[in-house]
């Protein structure tokens, strides 16, 4: 297998710095996990990551459940929640051999390939190219543990993917996990225009997941650069036609296979799950 | 005992290298302790239960190998867990390197079994383990068989088809991958067929 020449050699990081008009918790969780995502993405390069199929477990100290249900010891109990590094323990949803039994690491052509993306390349067979699935297990996890951060601190999560194959299983998975989904044609204005769109103030999404980066041909979804414009974060799976440079949290996968999303979907899922769970036993509030 | 070991020198006459004499002895020798069972099991058994090599040993009976394996599967988990050692953990590159992928090679004239999971009139989608699918067009032969879930046999040419036309900067893909249709190997089974 012939590894394709890396072009840049950093991680996409976030494309927006985070203004002091959002909400106080939003943006300093979003500094801190952007702080450590940046650290972990260096990490990657420097030292070398021992691939195994078993998850990674991280001792955590559980949090005791609030006395006085105040917003200042809300903001205290989630302010605590940072310092551990899997609080949800989300690296115990999936293994790398999870990852790999649901094609995961298949790409597309070498003709096809993102320049962007050839960092998170493992090599090609006569090709066709394979991602390096210690690097996805490493960005998926990250992936989890904001979203289920974010899920806890009762923020907006809104599923996006244009692939009508899989268009009612990501509907399905929004559903079960009470969040929000939106498959169909993407209106210019949703998130840029939404006082006008919509007819009043709107409460825009804290997090978009995207299960597909791509419209069904050659362009990306308008909502990427939306949210950016927006300052939200987003989660996406990048295939290797993919740009991951807007995205705040790339997750390197096959975004075409139906066992692959269906397993990114059921992942999301249980990490939402597992946040919302920890919301109502230790902060007290749905 | 005597008749076995006659055996083995008959046997061991007609056998010219010396690679096949020692297995046979083990074997067929009294010493041997719980070899691996298959054709010999039964003969195993017999020379353990007849040989006077050691008093103890008389009465202790080998298992032979369906015996050994119905012991392994019908056995508590609990017992099991204590006996085998905990399974090392697979990296990726060794998932990889022993994956089907690898192993297909250059994926044209590849033979592989797919399973139907969409219908759309007389075409039918199947998917045979790779990142896409295929698209075959339903053959005038049985055709009332190619249902969803049918288990179907492929001639595969392309994995993905994608190729770069003039003028544009990156291939153009069409998600599918390509392959021939040639034939049926299972009918769905009769509850799925009856959900149908």
């Amino acid at each position: 297998m012939r590894l394709p020449q890396p072009v840049n050699n950093t991680v996409p990081g976030p494309a927006m710095p985070f203004s002091p008009t959002t909400t106080l918790n939003m943006a300093t969780l979003g500094k801190k996990l952007f702080i450590l995502s940046v650290r972990m993405g260096r990490g990657l390069w420097h030292r070398g990551i021992v691939s195994s199929s078993n998850p990674v477990q991280s001792a955590v100290e559980p949090l005791e459940k609030l006395q006085e249900s105040s917003s200042d010891a809300i903001t205290e109990q989630m302010a605590k929640s940072l310092k551990y590094p899997d609080f949800f323990k989300v690296a115990e949803l999936f293994t790398v051999e999870d990852l790999f039994n649901a094609r995961v690491h298949l790409g597309h052509r070498e003709g096809s390939l993102n320049d962007h993306m050839s960092q998170f390349i493992f090599g090609s067979r006569l090709s066709h190219l394979i991602f390096d699935l210690d690097q996805t297990a490493t960005l998926l996890r990250e992936a989890l543990n904001f979203t289920a951060h974010i899920a806890f601190r009762g923020g907006i999560i809104l599923f996006v993917g244009r692939i009508p194959q899989h268009q009612v299983m990501i509907e399905n998975t929004a559903k079960e996990c009470g969040e929000y989904a939106h498959t169909r044609y993407w209106q210019g204005g949703v998130l840029t225009n939404s006082t006008i769109q919509f007819g009043s103030v709107i409460r825009l999404p804290d997090l978009i997941i995207f299960l597909h980066t791509m419209n069904n041909v050659i362009y990306e979804h308008t909502a990427i650069r939306d949210a950016a414009k927006m300052l939200i974060p987003t989660v996406g799976i990048v295939d290797t036609n993919c740009n991951p440079n807007l995205i705040t949290y790339p997750v390197p996968g096959n975004d075409d296979s139906a066992a692959s999303i269906s397993l990114f979907c059921n992942l999301f899922k249980a990490a939402i799950l597992r946040g919302k769970e920890k919301r109502k036993e230790l902060l007290g509030v749905h | 005992a005597t008749l076995t070991m006659a055996a083995v020198r008959a046997q061991t006459k007609f056998l010219s290298t010396n690679v096949l004499i020692k297995p046979f002895f083990s074997r067929f020798c009294a010493s041997g302790s719980g070899q691996e069972a298959g054709e010999g099991a039964s003969q195993v058994k017999k020379v353990n239960q007849e040989s006077g090599q050691d008093g103890s040993q008389i009465k202790k009976v080998e298992p032979g190998g369906f015996a050994k394996s119905f012991i392994k599967y019908t056995q508590s988990s609990s017992s099991k867990v204590s006996e085998e050692a905990p399974k090392p953990s697979r990296t990726f590159s060794s998932l990889l390197r022993n994956s089907k992928l690898i192993q297909l090679g250059d994926p044209e004239g590849k033979v592989v079994e797919g399973t139907v999971f969409h219908v759309v009139e007389n075409d039918l989608y199947i998917d045979f383990g790779s990142k896409f699918y295929c698209v075959c067009h339903r053959p005038q032969r049985n055709a009332q068989s190619y249902v969803r879930g049918a288990r179907v046999r492929l001639r595969l040419h392309e994995l993905e088809l994608s190729t770069r036309f003039l003028g544009s900067s990156t291939d153009m893909t069409l998600l599918e991958a390509d392959a021939t249709l040639l034939g049926l190997i299972h009918p769905p089974k009769k509850t799925e067929s009856a959900k149908q």
